[in-house]
């Protein structure tokens, strides 16, 4: 079986002329299903940027990706995420508009999606203890809510890894707690897991800690 | 950049507008204060002038007179250029009555002549060029006469010269002209020249303000039309504007947060952001509005011309200063508002870029697929969902006007139902003949039709139409009746409005006519029609009183046919019976009017379609916005797999909640204000029904539709190719 995820000789890199910095200069990473890897590294060190790559969000300029051994490339990327990536982001990112059932069943309107999906969204909804604040407004729930939410929204399509961009940069601690422990339980599930950190606490729960250095990974 | 050319684009609009609109509302007044118009004019036939003048100098506030001698149909020609319609107006001295535009005044006894601007501008007449005037031969040009008492060719196709020969002696004249002291009453001076008139004939009074009505009611399709364009310019307008300031906003949050976390108040924040918005917005509004001016001052003046009007000239200046100052606040209060809301909240949230303060979501049972989700991100910002949706509707209706009032006109032209005629043919043929044509298969009735012309015996001089129908007038002809009742008897009589208007007739009242040969009948006013025939002035009697008259009159026969009748068929009978079918027209049947008509249809038309642009470029506008407020939530369906084209999905759907209330509110609009209004500033009096037909409301609902799904799809597209990482990372 394929690795979840595998990246080769990834390279970004931002602005122009003088003001042109390689974020990335050759980063590769292969993460093995049920593994959850911390990345961490210093401001500016381009783990979001990976985190991005990584996910189909972004383009290398030379390497590339490849998830549950499908390369990425644009033709297939949307497809890819739909199918076999899942995301999880700092500002939780739940659509002000939508209630939070409605957020975590967003992915099964959209069109080309698997059948089972809405249903899969609603037992996690219940799973993570969210029944009762299924139709709240994203603005009347707490923090830790809105990132439970997310995690469900990013697991409704059953993906193959899950990314995490700082899942527990805008929660307390009992709240980051209760996210991690799920992120755990997850890689727990045969998913591969990449969660990009300052927190010593994710590092900690990880079962493999890479850091991002000039660019590549150390 | 891009800013300060959205309110360039903004006040360039608004100068157009603003320079079309107070060029056609002053422009009679600057003409007829130019020309030194009369404040009336008096048309008569040829009389001697010491005779009239004895007559019309009494008159109480006359300030001066002044007399002509008017030929009609003179041969005009200009090289290859010819005329049978030259209307010669021998001036005989005092005040003229005409502005001299460039050049001079006729000499009295010169071989000179002052030709119209218009007629000069068709056909290339330049001063010292010679003119063939008729009888009187080649005659020196050697100005050109503005007289604002008439429009000018080609809408009116008669060409207007003056002349000032050497009059000795005595002459005839029939024209006169009046001008009163100011203060003068001017009903108190009609009724003495009117009594002082008896005997005379072919009379006519006409005032400034009638002058003033009827130019007006000519330009008032379009000058009604324009007023609405530039209202639905000016909304798109404040739009465009209000967009850029709040984009702008949204744009400097971050940097609002450093400074209200450096300490800045508030209050410094919204006044630094209007001075910076004020700096801005001048030079980009100054310019906007001088390249409107200079956009629209040409073809304006070409179409005051047309009016025999004149451009405004530095007395614009007023009004495109009130529109720098309007438009300088609008983008001033547009940029310091939202810049206020934004600082309402933590200086650490706009750090964050957070969003505009007082947002928050409200639950809406709309469903949560692309297309609902699309609904659900316009639908949230209240306020300017709601200011859309006006602006919309807005754009709508008048498109839907422009349509109601283009097939309007084509009924006008083409039906003879739109006039209340209930009959589809007539035959010239005697009375008697009408029995037979009523048995004639496919003919429900048919009965004789008289017309003649008379003069109100009163008033003397207002000229009327008079239709004789036996037993009841309404089974050929019956326009809807605005008071009173039909008419039941030979005494009595139905007046249209126009009529009723000009005579002060009321249902009891009294019609008293001169008829040709000075015998005067009279007819109790039984009810007033709302009749479009020859602008209303009409009355519809039973033909018992006017037997002497009829009797030399060849009447026609009105056909009406039976539902589902073949014309052409109805047509070959009579034919083959020896008589001659005609089809009953509507108001114009052919000729010059029809076509006037018809390009005014196709103009009206083309305008739909420019409304149809503005429409587009709102709805590009409005989605656009959206899409760059809802980035993030864009950028997460990507990130969620959503194939590119749902972005096209959701914005459509954003698109149809905003064209959806706006096609129900557009309808209602036009059928509960623009219709009524528009009908009565084109034609007061009578009856026209303008309000767009269910047809027509669903083609502007799917023509709403359609360009919702291009806007939706054009920034759908735009919003494909922005990168998804970014938009997260906010």
């Amino acid at each position: 079986m394929p690795p979840a995820l595998r990246a080769r000789d990834l390279v970004k890199s931002y602005g122009r002329g003088r003001a042109a910095r390689r974020v990335l200069d050759g980063a590769s990473l292969e993460v093995q299903r049920g593994e959850l890897v911390a990345v961490v590294g210093r401001s500016g060190s381009g783990k979001s940027t990976l985190l991005h790559l990584l996910g189909g969000l972004d383009w290398p300029e030379e390497g590339w990706v490849e998830v549950g051994g499908e390369r990425m490339d644009a033709r297939r990327a949307d497809a890819l995420r739909a199918r076999r990536i899942g995301f999880v982001f700092q500002a939780f990112h739940l659509v002000p508009e939508l209630t939070g059932l409605e957020n975590v069943l967003l992915a099964a309107r959209l069109p080309g999606n698997r059948n089972g999906i809405a249903q899969r969204g609603a037992e996690l909804v219940e799973q993570l203890g969210l029944g009762q604040v299924s139709g709240a407004l994203p603005h009347e729930l707490s923090g830790g809510e809105q990132q439970r939410f997310a995690i469900a929204r990013a697991l409704a399509s059953d993906p193959d890894v899950v990314l995490a961009d700082e899942p527990t940069g805008n929660l307390d601690a009992a709240s980051g707690e209760q996210v991690l422990g799920l992120l755990g339980a997850l890689s727990g599930e045969g998913r591969g897991v990449v969660v990009v950190t300052h927190e010593p606490a994710v590092v900690e729960r990880a079962t493999r800690v890479v850091e991002l250095r000039d660019g590549r990974i150390a | 950049m891009t800013r300060a050319f959205g309110v360039f684009a903004a006040a360039l609009v608004v100068g157009v507008c603003v320079t079309v609109a107070y060029g056609l509302s002053t422009g009679f007044q600057r003409a007829a204060s130019q020309a030194d118009l009369p404040d009336v004019i008096v048309r008569f036939d040829t009389q001697d002038r010491a005779k009239v003048d004895a007559r019309l100098r009494t008159i109480p506030g006359l300030e001066a007179r002044s007399y002509r001698y008017e030929v009609t149909d003179v041969p005009l020609t200009f090289g290859s250029h010819f005329t049978g319609r030259g209307s010669v107006h021998v001036v005989t001295g005092g005040r003229r009555g005409y502005a001299i535009v460039p050049g001079r005044d006729a000499r009295p006894g010169a071989r000179e002549i002052v030709v119209e601007p218009g007629r000069a501008r068709a056909w290339g007449i330049t001063i010292g060029s010679t003119l063939d005037v008729g009888s009187a031969g080649a005659l020196r040009v050697v100005g050109e006469g503005l007289e604002p008492d008439n429009v000018a060719f080609p809408v009116a196709t008669a060409a207007r010269v003056y002349l000032r020969p050497q009059l000795g002696g005595d002459f005839g004249v029939n024209l006169a002209q009046l001008w009163l002291r100011p203060g003068a009453s001017l009903d108190a001076a009609l009724t003495q020249a009117r009594a002082q008139s008896f005997g005379v004939h072919g009379l006519s009074f006409i005032t400034r303000t009638g002058v003033r009505a009827l130019v007006g009611q000519a330009a008032g399709v379009v000058i009604a039309l324009l007023v609405a364009f530039s209202l639905v310019a000016l909304g798109v307008a404040a739009v465009m504007l209000g967009t850029a300031a709040h984009a702008e906003v949204r744009r400097g949050l971050a940097s609002l947060g450093v400074r209200r976390a450096l300490g800045f108040p508030r209050r410094m924040l919204a006044r630094a952001a209007a001075r910076r918005a004020a700096l801005r917005a001048l030079p980009a509004a100054a310019l906007g509005l001088a390249a409107g001016w200079l956009a629209a001052r040409g073809p304006s003046a070409s179409l005051l011309a047309t009016l025999n009007e004149r451009p405004p000239g530095a007395a614009i200046l007023l009004p495109l200063a009130a529109c720098l100052a309007g438009v300088v606040v609008l983008v001033v209060a547009a940029a310091t508002w939202p810049t206020w809301r934004a600082t309402a909240g933590a200086p650490a949230a706009l750090l964050r870029g957070g969003e505009l303060a007082g947002r928050t979501a409200t639950r809406l049972p709309l469903g949560s697929t692309p297309a609902a989700l699309g609904a659900r991100l316009v639908v949230a910002r209240r306020g300017r969902y709601a200011g859309v949706v006006v602006l919309l509707a807005a754009c709508a209706a008048v498109a839907l006007l422009m349509l109601a009032l283009a097939s309007l006109l084509a009924r006008l032209r083409d039906d003879p139902a739109t006039l209340g005629k209930r009959y589809q043919l007539t035959v010239g043929a005697d009375p008697s003949a009408s029995r037979r044509i009523a048995q004639i298969p496919g003919v429900a009735a048919a009965a004789p039709r008289w017309q003649l012309s008379a003069v109100d015996s009163f008033a003397l001089g207002e000229p009327m139409r008079i239709i004789a129908f036996p037993g009841d007038h309404t089974r050929f002809e019956a326009p809807p009746l605005a008071s009173g009742r039909r008419l039941r008897g030979d005494g009595e009589a139905e007046v249209g409005s126009g009529l009723a208007d000009a005579l002060g007739l009321a249902p009891g009242g009294t019609l008293g006519i001169q008829l040709a040969d000075g015998r005067e009948v009279r007819f109790r006013v039984a009810g007033v029609v709302r009749a479009l025939d020859n602008q209303g002035r009409i009355a519809y009697v039973a033909p018992g009183r006017l037997k002497p008259e009829l009797a030399g009159l060849s009447p026609e026969i009105a056909v009406r046919l039976t539902p589902g009748a073949d014309r052409g068929a109805v047509a070959d009978r009579l034919s083959q019976l020896g008589l001659e079918p005609s089809q009953a027209t509507g108001a114009t049947g052919s000729g010059s009017s029809a076509t006037v008509l018809d390009v005014l249809s196709a103009v009206l038309r083309v305008l739909a379609g420019a409304v149809g642009a503005v429409l587009l470029y709102a709805l590009v506008q409005a989605l656009a916005l959206t899409a760059t407020e809802r980035r993030p939530t864009l950028a997460l369906l990507r990130a969620l797999g959503a194939p590119a084209r749902t972005l096209g999905v959701v914005l459509g759907g954003a698109g149809l909640a905003l064209v959806l209330p706006a096609a129900i509110l557009a309808v209602l609009v036009e059928r509960a204000v623009l219709g009524p209004l528009v009908a009565r500033l084109t034609a007061g009096y009578a009856d026209l029904a303008l309000g767009a037909t269910a047809g027509q409301a669903a083609l502007v609902a799917a023509g709403l539709l359609v360009l919702a799904a291009a806007a939706a799809a054009w920034v759908g597209a735009r919003a494909r190719r922005a990168a998804i990482a970014p938009a997260l990372r906010r």
